[in-house]
């Protein structure tokens, strides 16, 4: 007689750690081995600094920053709008496409290879395909966030559903159907986790909605793109301002509650809807991202094709260093910050201002990061380094500083050092080790956007063949980039602590 | 599935755009209040034209390119390249006016004092060789096409092999503004965005000049779809462009900013189209 | 008339073989206490019984399996609903069916549920955590009850309460215990397992405290 029981997977984990298998040596070897790698890879990376008077412009910037000017920008109030509309939406419509996957996405391989694929790709790029068939319209805004977004939530809603607790479904009398089974049980004993991932991920639609203005849909990013690009830095300071104050106020704005009449309220914001020509959408389908010579069985002309891409390896070789780096990098700042905004470190303004600065690097755009440290240090992949790391690491530092608060601890009257390195360090390290690797894979997304720098990485060549209008180069060279992300995304899933994951996203209430 | 949705609710909502003339326009420089400064064009084209005008906003060439073919703008203001691009995806339409300045536009190389290249009125001075050069946006026609045609035909080499380094500012300000800051020591801009900065004094000639400028070439253009004769009536396109050609109002020329327009065709741009063909930036 | 019989069988997880070589057999209407340290295999026997008699047991698991974020009413009506259809459930998750709600509501009584019908489980007290998955037992209306330590966070006084009317809602009484008076003064039967092995299997009124205290002594 064979009994299977499946135990909740946090619990041999759990023995393992106390009885000592070593999670701790383990999380260390990943974390020095990440260290030691970035350390070796370095002399490889062009870090050159080269700069004579970056203080002018610099000078003009912080003025403008600490006198903005809101009246600068046309119709400021709408575009704030318009970028909650298309958070709030893309972000609806992502549920609606990812949460059916979910149920899917452990049984089907089909459904879990489509996900990685769609999820690998950055929401600008997406914005900037569906932007040749839908133009500047609410579709692709929509279209853009929420496809990747499905396959991110299909992949997160599977994870959480399979680490709930398997006990109350064992209760249940037999023969009950799937459907009553799953609402009766699963789904009321994940919905808090689920709830909280989704906010997370609401706060990064906001953020990738800023974004998509980049391409030119009219949400705060299109403006204030503009105004940095152009040097009006008291309009580039409010819009900045406006921004960090939408993420800062979003619990109460973007309150459970009001999550319908926003809905409801921001749709007529959406139109007017465009219309679709039927023989452009097909046209660019069949021919236009295809290869010429693929299409006319031409394969001398193929092999030529290919030898026009760009050159392809030192745009991996790029790719794939800048992603190492700021990995390493966003872990030693979030190692640094976290204390800064935490309860158990300093006095009220302290964590006051700690938080604030936190909130003010993980949503300041990277691109402006990025071009801040290229006035101070000039064009290389340093400037691109230290972006990265710097927003990145804030942003995990925010979620750890969370995570910490939420803890209680045995022995009183620990302080500074000795409470961080013997009551916090072991207890959140996992969590922030977890968050560290889910991020590399965004952080070698983001690599895409600093073709400015002058340094080529894929997504500088993607955005060339955009503006190219080279769309079957674009395509291939998505795709290339797509299997990178998705090799990156295999690789870190094999090292990080996985159950430990869930306990620090929890932690994403803001 | 995605693609399928979306149709759908295009469908939907099929009361979409009616029959508003639409164009788009960037100017050379200064992005603000688009809105507010082309309405009044949009204003000046309906009373000239009885058609229901409309100004769309767009930020990137690349962006009114996809506007203009996906027929969400009618008319548009291109540059020298993105206009060749946009005529190459849309068959039928055409170029039928350009700037006053625009039939001998140029380039202007500008170097950091710092570097110590002195200005040449003859050719690219020597010493830019394995500097750090910037050029604008990647399908700027004054700020990419024409500044690398002329690089190669100086030193026959790719901009990379001469340059240290090689970046793209993205707009010919920041190209100043990169510059003078000493980031990179070479850029190339467009000459009427250097020569309005040098005059309203944003720009610190102590530390950042001009060392060479290209002959002339053409560069911004109207263009305007083939087919609006067929939507919105007989003759719209030959009213469009006597609008345009008669606008003298220098409150409206200053949006772009030009002098006036004048005439143009689509041959006026085939040195582009060549150009564009050598460099690998068009097929 | 024998509920189960078993001869010889190794009961265990997998490969894990917890109780090897087991014979045992309980007849209907019996009241069986099953009393034994925490890790001797009292759990594996009840989950074998509950999957061998399937259909005829209302189980009572410890009070950690209820779902937290339902409310007791909810919890309660789980134990039936294999026995309406998908639909009916869904629209119940809403808004409760008259009739369920009035028989669960008159359980809850019972029970000293009434003021919590509506409240979300993970707010009430292990205490009455404890007799919400009673109730849900209850509910399912079956001639076997098998629990594992239904009563194991009630006082004394009212797990005998419980007790009682579990014994007159059910023919058959399998339970799992660790309060030895309880088992003595409501039992018929006592079975004590230890090493995994059957070590007492007795009429209750035959042992006294001390000889099951011997169950508890460390070997």
């Amino acid at each position: 007689m064979r009994f299977i029981r499946r135990y909740n997977s946090a619990t041999p984990r759990l023995i393992d750690s106390i009885v000592g298998t070593n999670i701790g040596a383990r999380l260390m070897r990943v974390s020095l081995g990440l260290i030691v790698l970035t350390l070796i890879a370095l002399p490889f990376a062009d870090l050159a600094i080269t700069t004579r008077d970056p203080w002018s412009e610099l000078g003009r910037m912080f003025v403008g920053f600490i006198t903005p000017n809101i009246l600068a920008t046309e119709s400021p109030l709408h575009a704030v709008l318009l970028t909650v509309a298309f958070a709030f939406w893309g972000v609806a419509l992502g549920i609606l496409l990812g949460f059916p996957l979910a149920l899917l996405f452990m049984r089907s391989r089909l459904v879990r290879v489509g996900c990685a694929f769609v999820r690998a790709i950055h929401e600008l790029f997406w914005a900037l395909l569906f932007l040749q068939v839908f133009g500047l319209s609410a579709i692709t805004a929509l279209a853009a966030i929420a496809l990747p977004y499905a396959g991110i939530f299909a992949k997160v809603y599977a994870e959480i559903l399979l680490q709930i607790d398997t006990a109350p479904q064992q209760t249940l009398p037999q023969g009950v159907d799937r459907l009553s089974r799953f609402l009766y049980t699963e789904l009321p004993l994940a919905w808090a986790r689920l709830a909280s991932y989704t906010r997370y991920r609401f706060e990064c639609a906001l953020r990738a909605s800023v974004l998509l203005g980049f391409v030119g849909l009219p949400t705060l990013g299109f403006h204030l793109e503009s105004a940095f690009r152009q040097g009006r830095y008291h309009e580039a300071g409010a819009l900045l301002w406006a921004f960090y104050l939408l993420i800062a106020l979003l619990p109460f704005w973007a309150h459970r509650r009001l999550v319908p009449l926003w809905l409801l309220g921001t749709l007529f914001l959406l139109g007017p809807w465009p219309t679709v020509d039927g023989e452009l959408l097909w046209r660019f389908l069949s021919v236009d991202i295809w290869p010429q010579p693929l299409l006319a069985g031409d394969f001398k002309g193929l092999a030529l094709w290919f030898t026009q891409l760009p050159d392809l390896l030192p745009a991996i070789g790029n790719t794939l260093l800048l992603g190492l780096m700021s990995t390493a990098g966003s872990l030693v700042v979030c190692l640094l910050l976290w204390p800064l905004a935490s309860r158990h470190f300093g006095q009220r303004a302290t964590r006051w201002l700690g938080t604030g600065a936190l909130i003010g690097l993980r949503s300041t755009p990277e691109l402006l990061l990025a071009f801040i440290f290229l006035l101070l240090v000039g064009p290389s992949l340093l400037p691109a380094w230290l972006a990265l790391s710097l927003h990145n690491g804030a942003l995990i530092a925010f979620l750890a500083a969370r995570h910490a608060d939420q803890l209680k601890f045995g022995m009183p009257g620990l302080k500074g050092v000795n409470l961080y390195a013997y009551e916090l360090m072991p207890r959140i390290y996992p969590g922030i080790l977890a968050l560290l690797f889910y991020r590399a894979e965004v952080i070698i997304r983001e690599t895409a956007l600093l073709g400015m720098l002058g340094v080529a990485t894929l997504g500088f060549h993607i955005d060339s063949s955009f503006a190219y209008l080279m769309f079957d180069q674009a395509v291939a060279l998505l795709l290339i980039t797509a299997l990178l992300n998705i090799g990156v995304d295999a690789l870190s899933r094999r090292l990080r602590p996985d159950a430990l994951a869930p306990t620090i996203e929890r932690t994403c209430e803001g | 599935m995605r693609w399928l949705f979306a149709l759908a609710l295009t469908v939907a909502s099929s009361t979409a755009l009616a029959d508003t003339f639409r164009f788009t326009a960037i100017p050379d420089e200064d992005e603000a209040r688009l809105v507010e400064r082309f309405d009044k064009v949009a204003d000046y084209l309906s009373e000239q034209t009885g058609l229901d005008v409309e100004y769309i906003p767009v930020k990137s060439y690349a962006a009114a390119v996809s506007a203009f073919r996906n027929n969400q703008v009618q008319l548009a203001w291109f540059g020298g390249l993105t206009g060749v691009q946009a005529r190459q995806l849309v068959p039928g339409s055409e170029a039928i006016a350009q700037g006053k300045e625009d039939a001998a536009f140029k380039t202007y190389f500008i170097a950091n004092t710092a570097t110590g290249i002195e200005p040449n009125e003859d050719a690219l001075p020597e010493a830019i060789k394995d500097k750090s050069f910037t050029f604008g946006a990647k399908t700027s026609t004054s700020g990419r096409l024409m500044p690398e045609y002329y690089l190669r035909e100086r030193f026959d080499e790719a901009p990379e092999s001469i340059f240290s380094r090689v970046g793209f500012s993205d707009d010919h300000t920041r190209t100043m503004a990169l510059v003078q800051a000493g980031t990179y020591d070479i850029g190339a801009l467009n000459y009427t965005v250097w020569e309005a900065a040098v005059k309203d004094g944003r720009v610190d000639t102590d530390k950042v000049q001009v060392i060479w400028s290209t002959p002339t070439y053409p560069d911004y253009q109207w263009t305007i779809r083939g087919d609006v004769d067929q939507r919105y009536g007989e003759d719209t396109k030959a009213k469009v462009q006597k609008a345009l050609l008669g606008m003298t109002d220098p409150d409206l020329l200053e949006s772009f900013p030009r002098d006036g327009f004048i005439k143009a065709s689509n041959d006026d741009y085939s040195p582009i189209e060549k150009v564009g063909k050598e460099l690998g930036l068009l097929r | 008339m024998s509920l189960i019989e078993l001869h010889h069988v190794d009961l265990g997880h997998g490969s894990h073989i917890v109780l090897p070589d087991l014979s045992l057999t309980i007849r209907r209407g019996e009241r069986v206490a099953l009393l034994g340290r925490s890790g001797v295999g009292k759990s594996t026997l009840l989950e074998m019984l509950r999957q061998q008699l399937a259909n005829q047991v209302a189980w009572c698991p410890q009070a950690d399996s209820l779902v937290p974020t339902l409310s007791a009413y909810h919890n309660i009506y789980m134990g039936r609903l294999e026995q309406f259809s998908r639909w009916r459930n869904v629209i119940n998750l809403l808004r409760p069916f008259k009739q369920p709600w009035q028989d669960i509501n008159a359980l809850g009584a019972e029970l000293g549920l009434e003021e919590v019908m509506r409240r979300q489980v993970d707010q009430l007290s292990g205490g009455q955590r404890q007799r919400v998955a009673i109730a849900r037992a209850l509910y399912q209306n079956k001639p076997t009850f098998v629990g594992d330590e239904p009563v194991a966070s009630v006082d004394p006084h009212q797990g005998a309460r419980l007790i009682e009317l579990i014994h007159t809602r059910h023919e058959t009484t399998i339970v799992a215990l660790h309060q030895r008076e309880l088992a003595l003064a409501h039992f018929e039967r006592i079975i004590g397992l230890d090493a995994g092995r059957i070590v007492i299997d007795a009429p209750s009124h035959t042992l006294d405290p001390d000889t099951l205290d011997a169950l508890y002594q460390t070997v």
